[in-house]
């Protein structure tokens, strides 16, 4: 009895403390939010694509004698100005490439196409000499790319042309028959219409498209990878909140010890270890009850699935545990509330860094090397498996390394409290 | 000179505390390298070293003729290296990293897509790692040119009058096939910086920390606040405030003082860590020295307005050190110093271009990133004063009523 009391009377401090509510759940929430309105509209399928500026200078001109309707320059102008791509294009005409490269530079724009003059020209007899140039703003990545990617495919679409009456006239030619210039317009235009349909289903229709992508297994079948990435995101922030929690609630004992109070209770016929259960009772629900907030959080506002259930359970358990040794270890050396803030930022921190939890999503050898050393690097094994929708049999050897972590850490920061109150 | 003398005892109690070095100077530096390392993992300079993409095949079509074009075509190029496999291997092989993904052709593949008839190729990739967006990209390309092949040789054979003959289709086809690997339409197009000082190819000039440094940098300037803020909380709560206050320095030279001691501590720390970037780690932060002062005193003296005004609301050090943190979450993020904003979505994006911190981001990238010079400063430089002074105007007022 004697144990919860102690442990209600830590928490209803807690509760009261503004800076425990906001670094355990306030921070993690705001950090995850950030992250979710940035990149997560993605996830509800509401993409909203940035703005690409793109400013165009078309210097081509059609040939004399040319078949064609309009130079190729025109054909890729029309493209940035089409109707089509004007929610997230937007594309002004510059007159040459001194004032677009100046508009780039002063960021009015992103990217800039030139078309050279006689580009038509030197593209119909294959000459390879004179090229578009993509001007970038050497921060932008996505944008360049983009515009690349457009210009290559209208040139791809443009060279089908060119391969379909090649092959025709060869084929022809190998069949023994002459060619009829009358259908060819016919067959151009047969192409044409095939090959816009097809980039219509490739970049619009991707269920439709000759070429389907699908994530591996292990994502499980949600398949959205922007979900994925906030389910690892947000797995690093509650590890990282979840341990600072455990840590800042244990220091109960410390500020207790300052006031005075540790030592009038010590006076009372309470002995050592039930005072000590009681405080390790209420770092345990502390965790607990945010690492509940945090994870109902993460499910129903930023729809992440932690996985199944009880992978689900042992990861969070294992995190308990953990969290509550390493705090009971790391109060353990602190002598004094004042040394907490360093503690707590320099160690967790780096214990944090080192072992993955702010770079969650990304793939990095030397942390997961590393992540084997510390009890966050294990937690963050276990919710890997889990979100990934890993069965309870895989998440067993985790679990069990962070119980006995969580033993070995609690004994030894149990036994140091022991000789200091002796 | 009262003002300096306030100034001098705040950074001396300041750093009096050999703790406060953590926050201000290792943290920050360890954020950096972490964060540059980040950026750098899986750009692996060894020339020796196979950088083509691992792509598993698996193909169920046997020795059908368009899917043997199409292995012919992956096989010679050069970002991707093919991984024969079996079906039941590819979720080990994806799972190990073995390779990067896998490619799937279907059971009768080349008489579906003969007969006209849809039969998608199956690419399992993470689309979210860098390797799974490149293999999307190079077999669109791929996808593109053998569909094309095998529409031109019905077209032809159409055209022709053997539409249905075999012998014809196959000829058409490899013709076309031919054809379209002397067509290369990425040729004729190149990618250039547009500033002719702009470090090198990629988006962070070669260099990941010209992302990190700047980012880390801004970021930690906000998070110093925790020190110097704590100054005005601890003077408040031990009436030492209100004691100051009873002599003849008036309050103007009370709330100047501390705020150039907060900008003391800021801009030293910027200082510290533009120099550690400079000579650590190659952040070319000297190409144009004007330029990165303005905008590292600007960045300073917003950050310690905003330190004022949290000095003016707070009711404890903890709350000192909450606020610093929300603070510091709410402009690094949307100030683009966590990951560049273009990413980000379209209204994130926008909220967040004209955020303070990302008028610093703006400054010290023209600087690095895009090799620009001392002109192109000013506008970060003057949009950041304009938030500094806002910033100070509202913990002046918020300071008059203290009611101390």
């Amino acid at each position: 009895m004697k144990i919860l009391d102690i442990a209600f009377k830590d928490l209803v401090r807690s509760t009261r403390s503004l800076f425990l509510i906001g670094m355990a759940l306030a921070a993690p929430l705001l950090i995850t939010a950030l992250i979710y309105f940035s990149f997560g509209s993605i996830a509800s399928g509401n993409v909203e694509m940035p703005t690409i500026n793109v400013g165009v200078v078309n210097l081509d001109g059609l040939p004399a004698n040319s078949l064609l309707e309009a130079p190729l320059g025109e054909s890729i102008r029309s493209m940035f100005f089409d109707e089509s791509v004007r929610s997230w294009i937007h594309a002004s005409d510059y007159p040459d490439e001194a004032t677009a490269r100046d508009a780039v530079n002063a960021q009015e724009i992103g990217v800039a196409v030139i078309i050279p003059a006689a580009f038509t020209e030197d593209y119909l007899v294959g000459s390879k000499e004179t090229v578009i140039t993509i001007l970038q703003d050497p921060t932008l990545s996505i944008g360049p790319t983009v515009v690349r990617d457009m210009v290559t495919s209208l040139l791809d679409g443009v060279a089908g042309g060119g391969v379909a009456f090649k092959v025709l006239t060869e084929r022809s030619e190998a069949n023994g028959q002459t060619l009829d210039p009358a259908i060819i317009p016919t067959f151009f235009e047969t192409y044409s219409t095939w090959y816009a349909n097809f980039q219509r289903a490739m970049f619009h229709s991707p269920d439709k498209a000759a070429l389907v992508v699908k994530s591996p297994a292990e994502k499980g079948d949600a398949g959205n990878n922007v979900q994925s990435m906030m389910g690892m995101i947000m797995s690093g922030q509650l590890i990282f909140f979840s341990f600072f929690t455990g840590a800042y609630a244990m220091m109960s004992i410390l500020q207790e010890s300052e006031e005075g109070t540790l030592a009038r209770l010590f006076t009372t016929p309470t002995n050592r270890t039930t005072i000590l259960a009681g405080k390790f009772l209420a770092v345990l629900f502390t965790v607990i009850v945010q690492g509940a907030v945090l994870l109902s959080a993460g499910r129903y506002l930023f729809n992440i699935r932690w996985g199944e259930t009880g992978s689900f359970l042992l990861s969070f358990m294992g995190q308990m545990f953990a969290s509550v040794g390493l705090a009971t270890l790391l109060v353990s050396f602190i002598k004094s509330s004042k040394q907490a803030g360093f503690v707590f930022g320099g160690a967790l921190t780096t214990l944090g860094m080192i072992s993955g939890l702010f770079t969650a999503n990304i793939q990095i050898a030397a942390f997961d090397l590393m992540g084997n050393f510390t009890p966050q690097g294990w937690v963050l094994k276990a919710w890997k498996l889990s979100l990934a929708g890993q069965p309870v049999s895989e998440l067993v050897t985790p679990f069990l390394v962070l119980t006995m972590m969580g033993i070995v850490m609690f004994a030894v920061g149990a036994m140091l409290f022991r000789r200091r109150f002796a | 000179m009262r003002i300096i003398d306030l100034a001098l005892k705040d950074l001396s109690q300041i750093f009096r505390d050999k703790r406060s070095l953590l926050f201000l100077v290792a943290m920050p530096i360890a954020f950096t390298i972490f964060m540059g390392f980040a950026y750098k993992n899986g750009s692996d300079n060894d020339a020796s070293k196979d950088t083509r993409v691992p792509l598993g095949w698996v193909n169920n079509d046997g020795n059908g003729y368009v899917s043997t074009q199409l292995f012919e075509m992956l096989s010679n190029s050069d970002s991707i290296r093919l991984v024969e496999l079996t079906s039941d291997a590819v979720d080990e092989s994806i799972r190990t990293g073995e390779v990067a993904g896998v490619l799937i052709v279907p059971d009768r593949y080349s008489e579906q897509v003969s007969a006209g008839n849809e039969a998608p190729l199956t690419l399992i990739t993470d689309t979210n790692s860098t390797n799974g967006q490149s293999l999307y990209q190079i077999l669109r390309t791929s996808v593109t040119k053998l569909m094309s092949a095998v529409e031109i040789a019905h077209l032809s054979a159409e055209t022709i009058g053997k539409p249905n003959d075999a012998s014809e289709l196959n000829e058409a086809f490899a013709s076309a096939s031919q054809a379209w690997s002397k067509a290369d339409s990425a040729s004729l197009v190149t990618v250039e910086m547009a500033m002719e000082n702009a470090p090198t190819e990629n988006w962070f000039g070669d260099n990941p920390y010209n992302q990190a440094s700047p980012g880390i940098l801004v970021q930690f300037a906000i998070m110093g606040l925790v020190s110097s803020g704590q100054i005005l909380v601890q003077e408040r709560k031990t009436r030492t405030l209100q004691r100051l206050m009873s002599t003849t320095m008036r309050p103007w030279e009370i709330v100047a003082g501390h705020t150039l001691a907060m900008f003391g501590i800021v801009f030293t720390q910027i200082a510290l860590l533009v120099v550690f970037g400079q000579l650590a780690l190659g952040v070319n932060y000297m190409s144009a020295p004007l330029g990165t002062l303005l905008v590292s005193v600007a960045l300073s003296l917003w950050v310690a307005a905003m330190g004022l005004l949290i000095g003016t609301v707070v009711k404890d050090d903890s709350q000192v050190i909450l606020f610093a943190l929300m603070a510091m979450f709410i402009f690094s993020a949307l100030g683009g110093t966590w990951f560049p904003l273009e990413v980000a979505s379209g209204t994130f994006a926008s909220i967040g271009k004209v955020m303070p911190s990302a008028w610093a981001m703006t400054g010290y990238q023209n600087i690095l990133m895009r090799g620009l010079g001392l002109e192109s400063a000013w506008m970060p430089t003057l949009i950041l004063l304009v938030y500094a002074l806002g910033f100070f105007l509202i913990a002046v007022r918020r300071f008059s009523k203290l009611g101390i």
